[in-house]
């Protein structure tokens, strides 16, 4: 009946207007990366710094991002499946996955232009491949790692549940894992995002030797914009970069995270939430459901299950049916062949590149070797100086908002959009800011890093804060504790394993990131201090390869021996020390 | 009468993440007919849950042949389904689509589907709930949706996994009382069920084969008929009768030294060679308690009146009264319960005296001392918790090592005999060194 009655108010209403202007954008947006994609090839594309072709521009960027985001959820579940699955494919690539999480962004970047360029010689789409790829890499790890994270952690009753009731693979895939990594994957996803933005500059405008790539979109625009000193078209790139991290927050994470809250395990009814407009907006649609009614009549007529099946007995006949049925759930074997043949050829294919790697490095005299090991070691300095200035920071600040309700509702959107907003693309103000009180760009160079690095930090300890143990405040409170005592028994200890995850997103993280603040364009000139980022970046620029080669491999050995020695250790203190079992 | 499933000379070893392999079933052979219920009842430990998996397929038994319809069965028993005691509903999908979620792989029109689901939600009584989401539903609700989910896959082996246990006993009477109304009024396909349970009397109003199992490694002790006519009242005098003949059996099978019969009270002087005697997995704390409860019943107590008035299942109890014996505490002639001397000054005396009384008694255990002698052979005093769990491993070849080693540190600290620093991961002999 109340169906019926919501019908009568009309076909079209106001939600039906946004809907139809979101999805009318997303289909311009996609048309006209493919129709850039398609053209001859130009590598560096002129820019117009015309405040009217910056819609036009992050629309390009917006498509590019979410194309390397569904690249990443392909990636993530075929991955996470097969490493979830199989005992050999576990051993190979976690560690591997590993591996790539501490490369930068800009290490893919000589091999994903110079193969793809040369794949695609005549239009630009092997430039378009190339961002998209360079953006996917930096989105796609840790959707991989918390996919299969949750896949080892199913929980066995459902998993046995779903054994006893004859789950297939696509069943099981469709009624136990995805449900299950939902609320994960959602927000890893909303992380992966914003990782992608980080590097969306470079991603889009690239130096490589005396060659220039330049593709249309909001990075590519913000570097012209840097370059040609135009504080206006600065500040609007930066506007329109805040409007696109908006829309995208209220067009698809605030409806998706809060979707996937029926995938949540617990089993108690929580509190009501406030369901995001977005959400209301699709739900009372007239035009939508109407479209869904229409859908559902008419694949409800297709869909008749005895028929397929007929229908495929027809073609296949009984034996061979059986054949593929026996083969579908018991084809374990087959699998195990397949994952074999593909790492062979992974591993064939790596030991080729290592060997050209080798070439590479042993072109590189000891001198300079010693020299990489100081530019380490100044960059190790800032990224620890970054943490402890991150953790200083966010931990009052996290815990301030995390231990009151109203504080959090008003602060996790500000919060989860300033997060997601690239923060190479603030550099240029920032800088100004710091040159103006004299300070040093060796110096500046930790708060730029800061700038992208802090919200893992506030992030993590603002979730540790939320969860802290109310029976625990209560008795804190009614034991009188000192301010400092509370913060010490429980303030503290609470935070501290989400604050040891978040020192190691940070410190990865920082890394990272030190690729794009120890090295910049500033006013027409290149700014550069001692550090491995700076070295990685002023190497790809002018084309040095050994020196390029030399570097990545240094990041990424201190980077994993550090995530395999120190992070990791630290973690596990945390989880058996301070977990709280009530 | 034909034959569902036979389990031949079963056993199954599971590998702990120490590396050490722990016997969990062994010699296992058991039918299960058309027509019956089958109840495996025992202590936890006895693996009777790891039996039902391998009836249902979820885990392959490591030796012995497990038939169905006299074929070898391979990967999942396609004649059964499986009630869950922790329901193992999908939280995300509502009853309705929980209990379709059954009919997947069949081949199944949607409307037979349809019609399926309505039948089997009519059965257990679930109306108007269909588009609840389990965790809008109370616990025994959640159970019906199990057993709705179960029946509708229409297969004839019907498995129930201690399915009344996570239920209020109010709940679980009331459910038992349904599921057999529905297995006897003949209206599913299900033919045979089997059961497992820990609680006797669910076994006997259910079962008419009760397997009697006991542990370390899980066999088979007896099996005995109940031939009682169903529908079966619990208040009966040959139900009554029954159940108390089951405690006889189950006392038995887990404190052999307590017979059953014979007027002679034992008061075997305690072994100080011999087999070593493991540590039933209880706290102290717990049986202290008990020990004062029979102190107020005048210091001898019936011991299925014991496990009724303290309230604790029956299992437990009996685990109980073998710590206390072991300490010499009690003695257990026939089915009573009696402090001994030692046992009255104990329950009489303070904290203190107790304390200092259970260094001395647990101290003469065998465990106990062959423990503390491996730790004082060391310079600290003190060896790694991996150590002692590989020597318990070696004494007692039966018990899981583990568990073990936690129940002598439990006890240990609590007669100040022993501690463990879970920093160090170390067990140390207590002789107050290690005060804060």
């Amino acid at each position: 009946m109340k169906k019926k009655a919501s019908f009568l108010k009309g076909p079209f209403s106001f939600s039906d207007g946004i809907l139809v202007l979101v999805t009318a954008t997303i289909i311009y947006g996609v048309f006209s990366i493919a129709n850039e994609s398609q053209s001859d090839f130009h590598p560096a594309t002129q820019i117009d710094l015309s405040v009217w072709r910056l819609p036009y521009y992050t629309l390009l960027s917006a498509v590019r991002g979410t194309v390397a985001y569904f690249i990443s959820l392909i990636f993530t579940f075929i991955v996470g499946y097969l490493m979830a699955r199989f005992r050999l494919a576990e051993r190979w690539m976690l560690p591997l996955l590993d591996i790539f999480q501490s490369i930068p962004v800009l290490g893919f970047l000589p091999g994903l232009i110079l193969g793809l360029v040369a794949f695609f010689p005549k239009t630009n789409t092997g430039l378009e491949l190339a961002a998209i790829l360079m953006i996917f890499t930096g989105q796609v790890w840790n959707m991989t790692f918390s996919y299969y994270a949750s896949l080892k952690s199913l929980p066995r009753d459902l998993d046995e549940a779903s054994r006893v009731l004859g789950f297939g693979i696509k069943d099981r895939l469709l009624h136990l894992e995805l449900p299950y990594s939902a609320v994960n994957l959602a927000w890893n996803s909303l992380l992966s995002m914003a990782g992608g933005w980080f590097f969306l500059i470079p991603c889009e405008a690239m130096t490589l030797g005396d060659k220039e790539y330049r593709l249309p979109g909001i990075g590519a625009y913000m570097d012209v914009a840097i370059s040609q000193k135009n504080p206006l078209a600065i500040g609007m790139a930066v506007i329109a970069m805040l409007i696109l991290i908006i829309a995208m927050d209220f067009v698809v994470w605030r409806p998706v995270l809060s979707w996937v809250r029926r995938y949540r395990l617990d089993e108690s009814i929580s509190a009501r939430v406030d369901e995001p407009l977005m959400r209301v907006w699709l739900r009372e649609s007239p035009m939508l459901r109407l479209m869904k009614l229409f859908l559902r009549r008419f694949f409800g007529r297709l869909k008749r299950p005895r028929m397929k099946v007929s229908v495929k007995k027809f073609f296949f006949g009984k034996k061979i049916l059986d054949f593929l049925n026996h083969l579908g759930t018991r084809c374990t074997g087959v699998f195990q062949v397949l994952g074999i043949l593909c790492l062979g050829a992974l591993l064939v294919g790596m030991s080729f590149k290592a060997y050209y790697l080798f070439m590479l490095l042993i072109r590189i005299p000891g001198a300079s070797w010693l020299a990489l090991w100081v530019d380490a070691a100044w960059t190790l300095f800032r990224v620890f100086l970054v943490l402890v200035i991150a953790t200083a920071m966010s931990v009052p600040l996290g815990i301030w908002i995390g231990t009151s309700a109203k504080r959090v509702r008003i602060a996790q959107p500000i919060i989860q959009v300033l997060a997601s907003f690239p923060a190479p693309m603030l550099y240029p103000l920032v800088l100004g800011l710091l040159f103006a009180l004299g300070v040093p760009f060796s110096w500046a160079s930790v708060i730029l890093m800061l700038l992208g690095v802090q919200w893992y930090v506030l992030f993590n300890v603002l979730a540790g804060a939320m969860s802290i143990s109310q029976t625990l405040n209560d008795a804190a409170w009614l034991m009188d504790f000192s301010r400092w005592d509370r913060w010490k028994f429980l303030y503290f200890p609470s935070i501290f394993p989400s604050l040891a995850t978040a020192w190691i997103t940070a410190a990865g993280g920082a890394w990272n990131a030190s690729v794009v603040s120890e090295y910049l364009s500033y006013q027409g000139h290149v700014l550069q201090t001692r550090g491995l980022g700076a070295k990685l970046s002023s190497a790809t620029v002018s084309g040095d390869f050994s020196l390029f080669a030399a570097s990545l491999v240094l990041i990424v050995f201190i980077v994993f021996s550090l995530n395999r020695w120190v992070w990791s250790k630290i973690y596990a203190i945390t989880q058996r020390r301070y977990r709280i079992e009530l | 009468m034909a034959v569902l499933i036979e389990l031949k000379d079963v056993s199954k070893t599971f590998t702990l993440e120490s590396g050490t392999e722990l016997k969990v079933l062994d010699g296992i052979s058991l039918t299960v007919h058309e027509d019956e219920v089958v109840a495996l009842l025992g202590p936890s430990g006895s693996g009777k849950s790891t039996c039902l998996r391998i009836l249902s397929g979820l885990i392959p038994a490591n030796s012995g042949s497990v038939l169905v319809r006299g074929k070898r069965l391979q990967g999942m028993n396609p004649d059964v389904a499986l009630v869950f005691q922790s329901f193992a509903l999908f939280p995300w999908e509502t009853v309705y689509q929980n209990i379709a979620l059954a009919l997947k792989r069949s081949e199944l029109s949607s409307s037979e589907v349809k019609a399926r689901v309505r039948k089997v939600i009519d059965l257990v009584g679930l109306e108007g709930f269909e588009e609840a989401y389990p965790r809008e539903l109370s616990g025994g609700m959640k159970q019906r949706v199990g057993i709705a989910r179960a029946l509708v896959m229409e297969k004839p082996l019907l498995l129930l996994d201690e399915p009344c246990s996570a239920l209020d006993i109010l709940t679980a009477d009331t459910l038992r009382t349904e599921m057999m109304k529905i297995f006897l009024s003949q209206k599913t396909k299900t033919r045979s069920m089997v059961l497992v349970t820990h609680h006797i009397q669910e076994a006997v109003f259910m079962a008419s084969r009760i397997f009697v199992m006991g542990a370390n490694p899980g066999h088979i002790r007896k099996e005995i008929i109940n031939d009682l006519p169903y529908p079966r009242d619990d208040q009966s005098m040959s139900f009554r009768r029954m159940v108390s003949q089951l405690y006889a059996w189950i006392t038995e099978t887990l404190m052999p030294d307590a017979p059953i019969s014979g007027e002679a009270i034992s008061l075997k002087p305690r072994q100080k060679e011999g087999p070593i005697q493991p540590l039933p997995n209880i706290q102290i704390i717990e049986m202290i308690g008990l020990l004062e409860a029979i102190a107020d019943d005048g210091g001898k107590a019936d011991i299925f009146e014991l496990a009724h008035g303290t309230g604790k299942d029956f299992g437990r109890t009996l685990y109980l009264v073998k710590a206390a014996e072991l300490l010499e505490l009690v003695d257990t002639p026939k089915q009573s319960v009696i402090l001994t001397d030692l046992g009255r000054s104990f329950v009489a005396g303070d904290m203190n005296v107790r304390k200092r009384m259970l260094h001395e008694l647990f101290g003469s255990l065998q465990i106990v001392q062959m423990t503390s002698q491996l730790l004082s052979k060391t310079q600290a005093l003190r060896i790694p918790i991996q150590e002692l769990t590989e020597r318990v491993g070696e004494w007692l070849p039966n018990e899981n090592p583990h568990q073990m080693v936690e129940v002598l540190i439990s006890w240990g600290r609590f007669s100040e005999y022993f501690g463990y620093s879970d920093d160090t991961k170390e067990v140390y002999l207590d002789v107050g060194q290690e005060t804060i």
